[in-house]
C-alpha cells in the first residue's frame, strides 16, 4: 500500500529564503512546488530614480553576483547611450565579473554543496569519513582552504573597481577607473596564483590536461589516472556522488537556455565560443534538440502561480508589471518568484547550460550517457573555471600591453530610451530591462537565474526547472531530507536575487 | 565557548560575502581564537530543518545559551506590518528576530539593512532596523532595548559593513571589552572617520581639483555625488579585500553607512547652487567654505591641474 506525504522543507546553504513542498509516496517525490518566502520589493527603489542609479542599487540585490549585475545593469545602459565601448573597458569589465564567477563556483562546491557529504546521512558510505575530513563546514581541511584562497581573487576586482561585494565601476561608455600598469601587473599574479591553487586542488592537473577530456569515457579514464585527479575536490565529487547514486538524480525538463556572455574586444588574442562574438555562447536547447539562436523577445514573465495579481498568460518584460499580490492564498499561488518561460517552455540555465549550448564535447556526452543529472550539473560549475581562467589571463597581459589606451568612452546625460543588459551570472541568465525617461528610470525589469531554475508554475501549470528535477528523487528521511537538498543545490540557487527582485518594475508603461 | 547565531532576513547576504573575506584573522582563525560555537549560519550549517527548529526551540526556552546574536538584512514588516512578506514555515521573520534578540547576551546588525532598515526603509516592504528606522531610535525592538549583557543592538553600518569591522567588533564584545559608540550606536573605532579620510584624491579635494567625468584623475565631490566628506567609515583606512577602495578607483562614495541610505537623490550627481554643493564636508560652514575653495582652487598647483600625477 502507498504511502501519501506532503511536507515543506526549508533550504539552507542556498542564497536566500527558500521552502520547498514535496509530495511523497513510499519515500519518492511525486510532486514539487518551490516558494520564494521573501519579497523586498526593489521596484520601489528603483523607479523614478536617476537614470544611472540601478548601477549602485541592483549589485546590492545580490551580495554573491553584486558585479554580474552591474554587468547587466552597464549593459542595459550602454545600449540606450549607444555607445560603443573602448576594447579595454571590455577587457576590464570581463575579468572582473570572471573572477566573481571563479570565486563563486569554488566557494558554491565547497562551501554550500559538498558539505551535505560529510552529514551523519552518509555514515556508510565508503568515503563517509574522508567526507568528514574535507568538508566538515568550517573545520574540514578543504573548506578551511577554500575559505582562505577564494577571498584572494577577489582582490583582483577591488584593484581594478574599489571593492568586493557592491562596487559601481561599471558605468555607461566604460569603467570608471584607469589601472596603472603596476596594478594590472597585481592582479597577474593574483590570478596565476589563484590558478595554480585551483589546478593544484580542485583540478588536480593542469588546466591542459582538464581540457583534453572531451568525452564521458575521457573523464572517466581521467579519474583513473593518478592519485592527484582522484584526491581533487573534482575527483572527490565524482567518486562521491558516483558511488551514492546521485548521478542517476534530478534530471529535469532537459531544456536548456545561455544568454551568452563575456563580449569579446576587437583585437585580442581570445577567440570565441561560436560564431557570435563572446566568449560564452548564446542560445536555447529544447530537450533533445539542436541549439537556436537566442531571441530576448522570445522571454515571457508568468504569474499564475507567484504572488502577484494576475494576468493572462505572460509577458515580455518590458511589458512586465508587478503589483504584488499577497492575499492571495487561494492554493494556486505559492511564491514571489515568477515564473519565467523561453518561447513558452521552462529553462535550465547555469553552467550546464552554458555547455549544453556551446556543444561542449564532454558535457554533451555525459548527458547524452546519463542525462541532466545532478552530479553532472555540479561538475559544469566546478570546471568552469578552468575555461576561464586561460582568457582572464590573457585579457589582462593584453591590459598591460596597451595601459595608455582608452577605458572609457564619455557618454552624455541619459534622457529616454529603453535598453537591455543581458549576462550570464555564476548561476545562469541574467537580465535587466530598463526604460529611462525624462532622465528618470521608468520601468525596471530584472530577471534572474534563479527565476528561471526555481520558478513555480506558469499558466499552463508546467513545473519550473528544479520542480521538475525533484519529481523522483527518493527521501529516505523527511527529517533531513538531504537528497532534495543535493537536487536543488546543484543549481546554485540564488534566491536573494530573485524573491527580492523579481520584476523591479513600475506600473504600466506611460505612453 | 561563546554561542553564536547569524540570522538573515531581508538582504542580500552581502554581510556575509564581505565576512568570508575577513583577513588577519579570517574567518577560521577568528572563531577559533575567540572560541566562538557556531550554532548557525544559512550559508555554512549542515543543520538539517528539523533540528534547526530544536535549536531555536531550545534558546527560546533557555535550554541553549545564546551569547551572540547577529543579525544581516532589514526586518520586513510589510505588507501591513504582517511581516509576511519575509516568512520561514510561514510565519513572520521579525518575530523570530525579536524572540531571538530577547534571548540573546548581544546583539549586532551587521549591515546598514540590519542597522536602520536599509533598502526598503521607504517602501511598503516596511523595512526596518533593529534598534532604528533610518535615523529613528525604535525600528523592531525599540529604543530602550537592552540585550542581556545591558548593550543596545551594536550597529555595524556600511553596505556591505566592512569584515574587520565584524572582527573587530566580535573580539571585543567577546573579551567584554568597552566598545564606545556613536549617535546610531555604531563604534568609534570605526566610525570616528571619514570615509575621505585617507582617500588618495584628497590632494584634488583640497586644491578643488575636480572630476568631470569618469576614468578622469581628480576629486569626484564636486560633480560626481562622493559623500566620501560626510559619510562615516574606515574605506580608505582599512582598505577592501586588502587593496583599493571606491574612491581610489574612481567610484564615488555612495554614503552607505549613513542611516539614511540610500538617498532619494540621483547617485553620481552632487546637487548644487552656483556650483557650490549643498551638502558640505562634515561640519565645515557654508562660509568658510566658499572662502576657502575659493582660494584653495587659485593656489592649485600646476602639477595636479595638470593630472601629472600618478593618482
Amino acid at each position: 500500500m502507498s504511502k501519501r506525504i506532503i511536507r515543506d522543507i526549508p533550504l539552507n546553504r542556498v542564497e536566500g529564503d527558500l521552502e520547498i513542498r514535496v509530495e511523497l509516496e513510499n519515500n519518492r517525490v511525486v510532486d514539487a512546488w518551490s516558494s520564494g518566502t521573501m519579497f523586498r520589493g526593489f521596484e520601489n527603489i528603483l523607479v523614478g530614480r536617476g537614470a544611472l542609479d540601478g548601477l549602485v542599487i541592483t549589485p546590492r540585490v545580490c551580495g554573491i553576483c553584486s558585479t554580474t549585475h552591474l554587468m547587466a545593469a552597464a549593459k542595459a545602459l550602454d545600449q540606450i547611450a549607444a555607445v560603443e565601448l573602448p576594447d579595454n573597458a571590455i577587457r576590464l569589465r570581463n575579468v572582473t565579473l570572471m573572477v566573481e564567477h571563479c570565486q563563486s563556483d569554488v566557494r558554491q562546491s565547497v562551501l554550500m554543496f559538498l558539505p551535505d557529504f560529510s552529514t551523519t546521512f552518509y555514515s556508510a558510505h565508503p568515503l563517509y569519513a574522508e567526507a568528514v575530513k574535507r568538508y566538515a563546514p568550517l573545520a574540514g581541511e578543504r573548506c578551511i582552504d577554500v575559505v582562505r584562497q577564494t577571498k584572494t581573487i577577489l582582490e583582483i576586482i577591488a584593484i581594478l573597481g574599489g571593492q568586493w561585494p557592491h562596487s559601481s565601476f561599471m558605468v555607461p561608455g566604460g569603467v570608471s577607473y584607469v589601472p596603472p600598469l603596476s596594478e594590472l601587473n597585481q592582479c597577474r599574479h593574483i590570478l596565476k596564483n589563484y590558478r595554480q591553487w585551483y589546478e593544484k586542488t580542485v583540478l588536480g592537473c593542469s588546466l591542459q590536461r582538464w581540457e583534453s577530456v572531451q568525452s564521458a569515457a575521457d573523464l572517466d579514464a581521467w579519474l583513473g589516472e593518478n592519485a592527484a585527479q582522484r584526491e581533487g575536490d573534482v575527483g572527490f565529487l565524482l567518486r562521491f556522488a558516483r558511488e551514492a547514486g546521485l548521478h542517476t538524480l534530478g534530471q529535469g525538463h532537459g531544456h536548456f537556455l545561455s544568454y551568452g556572455s563575456l563580449e569579446l574586444p576587437g583585437d585580442s588574442a581570445v577567440l570565441g565560443n561560436c560564431a557570435g562574438k563572446q566568449l560564452v555562447a548564446s542560445g536555447f536547447v529544447a530537450k533533445g534538440g539542436e541549439t537556436q539562436a537566442f531571441d530576448q523577445t522570445l522571454v515571457a514573465e508568468h504569474v499564475a502561480a507567484s504572488w502577484y495579481a494576475d494576468y493572462e498568460g505572460g509577458k515580455h518584460p518590458f511589458e512586465g508589471e508587478t503589483v504584488p499580490n499577497a492575499t492571495g492564498a487561494d492554493g494556486k499561488k505559492y511564491s514571489w518568484s515568477k515564473a519565467p518561460r523561453y518561447a513558452g517552455l521552462p529553462a535550465e540555465t547555469g553552467p550546464l547550460a552554458e555547455r549544453i549550448v556551446a556543444g561542449d564535447p564532454l558535457f554533451c556526452d555525459l548527458l547524452k550517457r546519463d542525462g541532466a543529472n545532478l552530479l553532472t550539473r555540479q561538475l559544469a560549475r566546478l570546471t568552469r573555471p578552468a575555461t576561464l581562467l586561460p582568457a582572464m589571463e590573457t585579457w589582462l597581459a593584453e591590459m598591460a600591453a596597451q595601459p595608455d589606451q582608452p577605458y572609457y568612452a564619455p557618454v552624455p546625460p541619459l534622457k529616454d530610451g529603453r535598453g537591455f543588459g543581458l549576462v550570464e551570472a555564476a548561476r545562469g541568465a541574467l537580465g535587466h530591462w530598463v526604460e529611462i525617461r525624462d532622465g528618470k528610470i521608468a520601468r525596471y525589469q530584472i530577471v534572474t537565474p534563479t527565476a528561471w531554475n526555481g520558478s513555480p508554475r506558469d499558466h499552463a501549470g508546467m513545473r519550473g526547472p528544479w520542480e521538475e528535477a525533484l519529481i523522483g528523487t527518493p527521501i529516505a528521511d523527511i527529517d533531513n531530507p538531504v537528497e532534495a537538498g543535493h537536487v536543488i543545490r546543484s543549481f546554485d540557487p540564488c534566491l536573494v536575487c530573485t524573491v527580492h527582485v523579481v520584476g523591479a518594475d513600475e506600473t504600466p508603461l506611460r505612453c | 565557548m561563546a554561542s553564536l547565531f547569524w540570522l538573515q532576513c531581508g538582504g542580500c547576504g552581502g554581510d556575509t560575502m564581505s565576512f568570508l573575506n575577513s583577513d588577519s584573522p579570517d574567518l577560521i582563525e577568528l572563531f577559533d581564537t575567540l572560541g566562538i560555537q557556531l550554532l548557525w549560519h544559512p550559508s555554512l550549517s549542515t543543520v538539517s530543518p528539523v533540528e534547526y527548529d530544536k535549536l531555536i526551540d531550545r534558546i527560546i526556552q533557555d535550554e541553549q545559551a545564546l551569547d551572540i546574536l547577529v543579525v544581516e538584512g532589514a526586518i520586513i514588516r510589510g505588507p501591513a506590518s504582517t511581516g509576511m512578506f519575509d516568512t520561514r514555515g510561514g510565519r513572520p521573520k521579525k518575530d523570530l528576530a525579536a524572540a531571538l534578540a530577547n534571548k540573546a547576551h548581544l546583539v549586532v546588525a551587521a549591515g546598514t539593512c540590519a542597522a536602520f532598515g536599509g533598502f526598503g526603509a521607504d517602501s511598503y516592504t516596511q523595512a526596518t532596523g533593529l534598534q532604528f528606522q533610518k535615523k529613528q531610535p525604535g525600528g523592531l525592538l525599540g529604543k530602550d532595548f537592552r540585550s542581556r549583557a545591558g548593550l543596545p543592538v551594536v550597529n555595524l553600518a556600511g553596505c556591505p559593513c566592512h569584515p574587520e569591522v565584524i572582527a573587530g567588533t566580535l573580539s571585543a564584545l567577546v573579551a567584554g571589552q568597552p566598545l564606545a559608540l556613536d549617535e546610531f550606536n555604531r563604534p568609534l573605532d570605526w566610525y570616528g572617520m571619514t570615509v575621505h579620510q585617507g582617500c588618495t584624491r584628497n590632494e584634488y579635494h583640497e586644491y578643488r581639483v575636480e572630476e568631470w567625468d569618469f576614468a578622469q584623475r581628480g576629486c569626484l565631490f564636486f560633480h560626481k555625488g562622493c559623500h566620501g566628506p560626510l559619510a562615516d567609515g574606515p574605506c580608505n583606512k582599512l582598505l577592501w579585500n586588502n587593496r583599493s577602495s571606491k574612491t581610489r578607483a574612481g567610484v564615488p562614495c555612495f554614503g552607505c553607512t549613513n542611516p539614511e541610505f540610500p538617498m532619494p537623490s540621483p547617485f553620481f550627481e552632487t546637487r548644487n547652487i552656483e556650483g557650490v554643493p549643498i551638502e558640505l564636508p562634515k561640519g565645515v560652514s557654508r562660509a568658510h567654505y566658499m572662502v576657502y575653495k575659493g582660494m584653495a582652487a587659485a593656489a592649485a598647483p600646476e602639477r595636479l591641474k595638470k593630472r601629472e600625477t600618478k593618482i
